[in-house]
């Protein structure tokens, strides 16, 4: 390879590190369109070697197509190669009820064929978690685009959710899940549903 | 009649609780009711019931496409049965869901930076604000509740008379009916035409009262932009129709262009 094709190609990776790294609007990632414009009609071989690059550091490209055909509007986004564990998880931010009611809310969309009402998911939920608590936090849900609402009341599964998690994979575990198994870890954080807040 | 309707009326609702409230698109007899809107299209006349008859073929066309949906589902991958799902969901602890969700997360890695643009736009911001003072000035302004125009109000502005009203829209209705003649309709503009604006508004206005209190009703051709107004020979509110506003722009320009058309 040549000096200059070398610089070109760093110039390309560098591009595409910005892009995909970076948060642009509401979205991080970028679409199938603005890495063609960005890095040239090679953007496949140039996101392969983004990759090769970004795997050392224990990430992987995720791709989300829009549609059942390869669209420009597909979306590539950098996330984790591997799992996080659940004390990992709890230092990011999320509680352990919050992981719990997306795991609920996710499996109960994809059970029913890709959709369900919110008002059946919130009669889910209520089984085991306080009102107050899966309220607020389907909305955070919402608004981080984990799951999405249409004006009928009909939950998604959202575009972070297609990207982040393996929905096959979910499926599997939980139905292969017995109670206890492998968790091991603190019960401390819970808000499951008490006698007081049946009360209330 | 009622029965066409009523029947027209469960076919569209089924069909929504299908696209709306997640029924199972098999329980819908798709190809039953096709045989009965067949069976009834040739006795619907009006066009209320027309469009209730597109609306629920549209409806069916829409649970074809569920089960299709559906199908596509059931023989993906992901297709798990969903009782086996919701005993899981109810059976596991939250600490348990919460590890499933962890074994099969990979979360996104997403970095904000502020752009040079973004830091001037920022600074500009910033040295343009006004003081805080300033900004909580409110506007001298004074507050007006909003109201309705009472008839005695429109009476007093000369827009109505004390008399009755119900006797005013009843002399309107026998007057449409006169115009419209054997024909039994009116084009809309020809009936509210008056030699003053003013007068024509007023027309319009009661036209209005007219349609809405089933004394008349509003038939819209688009393609030719006509009007067309049919006096009812009795007042009717209508209970199954479906019903709708119609705005209509009545300004002086077009009243102008129109008187000069006569």
């Amino acid at each position: 390879m040549t000096e200059e094709k070398l610089a070109e190609l760093r110039q390309k990776l560098a591009r595409a590190t910005q892009l995909l790294f970076y948060r642009h609007h509401m979205e991080p990632g970028a679409k199938r369109w603005e890495l063609k414009r960005a890095l040239g009609r090679d953007y496949e071989q140039a996101l392969k070697l983004f990759e090769d690059e970004i795997s050392k550091l224990g990430l992987q490209l995720k791709l989300v197509r829009e549609g059942e055909a390869e669209s420009e509007s597909d979306r590539f986004y950098i996330t984790f190669k591997g799992r996080p564990s659940l004390t990992d998880a709890r230092t990011f931010g999320w509680r352990i009820d919050d992981m719990a009611m997306l795991t609920v809310a996710l499996a109960h969309i994809l059970a029913k064929g890709g959709k369900a009402p919110l008002k059946e998911i919130e009669r889910v939920l209520e089984e085991k978690f306080p009102r107050w608590r899966m309220e607020s936090t389907i909305d955070r849900f919402i608004r981080r685009g984990y799951l999405s609402e249409d004006e009928e009341g009909l939950v998604y599964i959202g575009w972070r959710a297609r990207a982040e998690v393996d929905q096959k994979t979910l499926l599997g575990l939980l139905l292969g899940k017995e109670e206890g198994e492998k968790s091991g870890e603190p019960k401390e954080e819970q808000t499951t549903k008490t006698q007081e807040d049946e009360k209330e | 009649m009622k029965e066409r309707e009523e029947l027209l009326f469960r076919i569209i609702d089924l069909c929504e609780s299908v696209s709306k409230r997640g029924v199972d698109p098999f329980d819908v007899q798709v190809r039953e009711f096709f045989d009965r809107l067949d069976d009834i299209l040739p006795k619907l006349k009006k066009y209320e019931d027309l469009y209730l008859d597109i609306q629920a073929v549209l409806g069916l066309a829409d649970v074809v496409f569920q089960q299709g949906e559906w199908i596509k589902h059931k023989s993906s991958v992901l297709y798990l049965d969903p009782l086996l799902i919701m005993l899981k969901l109810h059976a596991l602890q939250p600490q348990d869901l919460a590890d499933v969700l962890a074994q099969s997360w990979h979360p996104i890695v997403e970095m904000e930076a502020i752009s040079p643009h973004g830091i001037r736009e920022a600074m500009e911001y910033w040295t343009e604000l006004p003081p805080l003072g300033e900004r909580w000035r409110g506007l001298e302004t004074t507050e007006v509740l909003t109201g309705e125009v009472a008839r005695r109000e429109l009476a007093r502005m000369g827009i109505l008379s004390e008399e009755d009203f119900v006797a005013v829209l009843d002399k309107a209705w026998r007057e449409l009916k006169a115009a419209a003649g054997e024909k039994e309709e009116i084009q809309y503009w020809d009936f509210i035409m008056e030699k003053s604006f003013e007068k024509t508004v007023i027309r319009a206005w009661l036209v209005s009262f007219l349609v809405s209190y089933g004394y008349a009703t509003l038939e819209l051709k688009p393609l030719e932009e006509e009007i067309l107004l049919k006096p009812l020979p009795k007042p009717q509110r209508p209970e199954h129709a479906l019903t709708f506003s119609v705005p209509i722009s009545i300004s002086r320009e077009e009243w102008a262009r129109r008187r000069k058309g006569d």
